[in-house]
């Protein structure tokens, strides 16, 4: 979810904070809820909005926004990336493409990370700056195994959880899980009580119902796919979205500390849709 | 740092019922049962007349079937087993009926009207020969039976008034020999038996041939296959019905000294069913309709019980049902595969009888625990995972039993008793991922983003073996049939002996 240490807006004002931590450092404090938040008019951005522009009901009380930014905070990309039987040959090097074509897309503070899933779960490369790395450990992936997709995205989630930047988790999976430990409503209360945004590629026939509330509940998107042929172009414009969007935070008062969070987000005066999290989890439970 | 995983192709077959009904009025049925919903069958309508070639040419198969179970060595992929193992599906169908026919001549040599009911099919079909083709399977049907002694039993005595004797070839005469000797030490079952091992050992190591799926309305089983890998069906192909075979062979099974048929009493044919049900969930190749005959033969035997109900935890496990949500069945088919809650249903009805018959064994009580904790029976689930700890010393159950407790616990708001659960099972296997997973996800749920972050962070650090699996979680599905080897090399050490002998 959305719980960050006090002060944690004022670090979000430097630019260079994201691209130097190395290490995780966790509060418990006093807390801070960060939503990132898609301001569109008819499928365009709305660009150039503030914080008395946005107004934030978080269960149906509103909040005194205290900061917002618009492609000023670096990202911190996850790359979770499917690696099982089924990812073979033009497959996969549709996907190293792709992934590379993320990479290729990052401005010089961004970081990122690459996780792959099938029976066990694997950090092939943590947060970082330093992209060769991670180019090095996309061209070495292979797909063997069965599909930990659950467990996988809860790794993903806890990789992106693990440094203060804005967390985008990027999942491809062309399965269904088969092996995980953790269960999908285990992965979607830690999505609810993390500010990581996903945003899944499913590709082939699958049901993909946990994807699906997965992106929901985080506030960022599944996109479905046949076939892979564009693979390249579905990851670069997830990039893309998410650089269009806000991120709009708050110190919650008025509202009982623990337990599920409703939220909404509108702007004062005029239309737009947004698109952000439907709510957040707080506190043990 | 990327590992290569064990790989897992899921093998499962059925046989194809062939129906006027939709399948939702069938009861449960074979895992990937795919009902054809526009077969027409009358009952007791005749089976078609087959030109007289074709059926010179099907006895002439049905001879070449008893000489080969007769030489087979159980256990091996013989030459034997390699021979049969080409026929094709449609020559093996109509094997599954002359076979049928020579049985129920050797149980009953006087017998004219012949009437057969192949699995999954709704009624029974009356199959009729020439006089010179019944005469045919006469001979065949006293040769197996080893009715050419010189006993005055009527039976033999039959026999002899075909002149059965004078119609074989030499191998025919060793078959009767030894029919004869093993009924004159009181078991009257060579051929069922041989004829059984023939087909299961086909059925388990011979490299059979599929064929695309074509639905028949001639009497005879028919068998599926849909082959999964990752959670997808890959294949759907017609294999022979050699399984169907070896059942519908031992369902004529007469106990030792016994005058009667009654396989359920028989100790072979037990050991038969336990032996090849744990040999297919071992190596993940399921055939509902195995267990469902295995249970009517069997149906207090807590083996067959246990393993009826690992096979319904299996198709309730994601790795099924993933695979049933995004495959397309043949036109004209469905699957007849419960919902994952059903099928938990199932299992924990199957477990329940077990323990009734045999409440000893730990392991029983441990899937019956997991069972009740995926139906949101935690303390009871938590009840019997503790009963299946105290027992066992195995380390690999013990492992199973405190990652199960551990979700119980957690489930039930003791995050105390499921954080030293999980830290339990990881001592157990330190190299295993699932524990660390879930006590990263229990600190996450209680907020402790630090203490979430670090157990992750062992998980990235493990060391990864190609084999065993690090993680014993990744065959938990199978691993209730770990000794599948050894209950077949069981089965197979008696005739193995009488082969040496």
């Amino acid at each position: 979810m959305t719980v960050r240490p006090l002060g944690l807006s004022a670090l979000l004002l430097s630019t260079a904070l994201s691209a130097q931590t190395q290490s995780p450092v966790f509060s418990t404090k006093v807390e801070v809820v960060r939503v990132d938040a898609l301001v569109t008019d008819s499928g365009r951005p709305v660009l150039g909005l503030g914080p008395a522009d946005f107004e934030v009901l978080d269960n149906g009380v509103p909040q005194d926004v205290e900061f917002v930014s618009y492609d000023q905070i670096p990202l911190n990309v996850v790359l979770a990336l499917d690696m099982s039987d089924s990812v073979a040959g033009e497959r996969l090097e549709h996907l190293r493409g792709a992934s590379t074509a993320v990479l290729a897309g990052l401005k010089r503070n961004d970081q990122s990370a690459l996780v792959t899933f099938n029976n066990q779960v694997t950090l092939e490369a943590a947060l970082t700056s330093d992209l060769e790395p991670l180019r090095e450990a996309i061209g070495q992936i292979a797909g063997e195994g069965d599909t930990s997709l659950v467990d996988g995205v809860y790794a993903g989630i806890t990789v992106g959880e693990s440094d203060a930047g804005r967390a985008l988790l990027m999942i491809f999976s062309d399965g269904l899980d088969t092996l995980s430990w953790l269960t999908p409503a285990a992965v979607l209360d830690t999505a609810k009580r993390s500010d990581v945004v996903v945003y899944a590629v499913s590709v082939g026939k699958v049901k993909a119902d946990f994807l699906r509330d997965l992106a929901s509940f985080s506030g960022g998107r599944l996109f479905e796919l046949e076939k892979t042929a564009n693979l390249s172009a579905t990851f670069v414009s997830i990039l893309e979205e998410f650089r269009q969007r806000y991120l709009v935070s708050y110190t919650p008062r008025g509202v009982s500390r623990d337990g599920w969070h409703r939220l909404e987000v509108r702007l004062k005066g005029r239309r737009a849709t947004i698109k952000a999290r439907p709510g957040y989890l707080a506190g043990p439970g | 740092m990327a590992r290569s995983s064990m790989r897992r192709v899921l093998l499962l077959a059925a046989a194809l019922a062939i129906v006027n009904a939709p399948s939702h009025a069938r009861s449960r049925v074979a895992l990937p049962l795919l009902d054809s919903v526009g077969g027409s069958h009358d009952g007791g309508q005749r089976a078609p007349i087959q030109a007289e070639s074709d059926m010179d040419a099907r006895l002439a198969r049905v001879e070449h079937w008893l000489k080969a179970a007769m030489r087979h060595q159980p256990g091996t992929p013989d030459a034997s087993a390699v021979e049969v193992s080409q026929w094709s599906n449609a020559a093996l169908r109509t094997l599954w009926v002359d076979t049928n026919v020579v049985v129920k001549l050797i149980r009953k040599p006087k017998g004219t009207v012949f009437s057969l009911r192949a699995e999954g099919q709704p009624r029974a079909q009356e199959v009729h020969y020439t006089s010179v083709h019944m005469h045919r399977l006469r001979v065949l049907a006293c040769a197996a039976g080893g009715y050419l002694g010189a006993s005055t039993a009527p039976d033999e005595r039959y026999c002899r008034e075909e002149n059965a004797i004078g119609e074989l070839d030499g191998e025919l005469r060793d078959l009767a020999q030894r029919a004869g000797e093993s009924k004159r030490r009181g078991d009257d079952n060579y051929i069922l038996r041989r004829g059984a091992l023939l087909e299961s050992d086909i059925g388990m190591f011979v490299s059979t041939g599929s064929e695309p799926i074509g639905t028949s309305s001639a009497l005879g089983p028919d068998r599926f296959r849909m082959t999964l890998a990752d959670g997808q069906g890959t294949a759907f192909r017609q294999v022979g019905v050699h399984w169907e075979l070896a059942r519908m062979l031992l369902d004529y099974v007469k106990p030792n000294g016994s005058d009667q048929v009654a396989p359920g009493r028989d100790e072979m044919v037990r050991d038969w069913y336990r032996a090849t049900a744990a040999w297919m969930q071992d190596r993940q190749d399921y055939d509902t309709h195995h267990l469902e005959r295995a249970r009517e033969v069997l149906p207090a035997d807590p083996i067959i019980l246990f393993l009826s109900g690992s096979l319904a935890e299996t198709y309730a496990a994601p790795h099924i049902q993933s695979a049933l949500r995004s495959a397309v069945a043949p036109a004209g088919t469905v699957f007849a595969v419960a919902s994952d809650r059903a099928e938990l249903r199932q299992a924990e009805s199957f477990y329940r009888r077990a323990l009734a018959a045999d409440a000893s064994l730990p392991e029983l009580h441990l899937r019956f625990g997991h069972v009740l904790l995926l139906l949101g029976h935690e303390a009871d689930a938590a009840r019997e995972l503790r009963v299946a700890l105290e027992a066992e010393g195995d380390p690999l159950l013990r492992y199973y039993g405190e990652l199960f407790l551990g979700a119980a616990e957690e489930r039930l708001g003791h995050a105390d008793a499921a954080r030293q659960a999980y830290a339990d099972a990881s001592a157990l296997y330190p190299n295993a991922q699932s524990p660390y997973l879930a006590l990263s996800a229990l600190a996450r749920r209680h907020a402790d983003r630090a203490t979430a972050f670090k157990e992750m962070q062992i998980v990235f650090e493990l060391p990864h073996a190609e084999e065993p699996p690090d993680d014993p979680w990744w065959t938990y599905y199978k691993s209730q049939a770990r000794n599948a080897d050894e209950l077949l090399e069981s089965l197979w050490r008696p005739f193995l002996q009488e082969a040496e002998r």
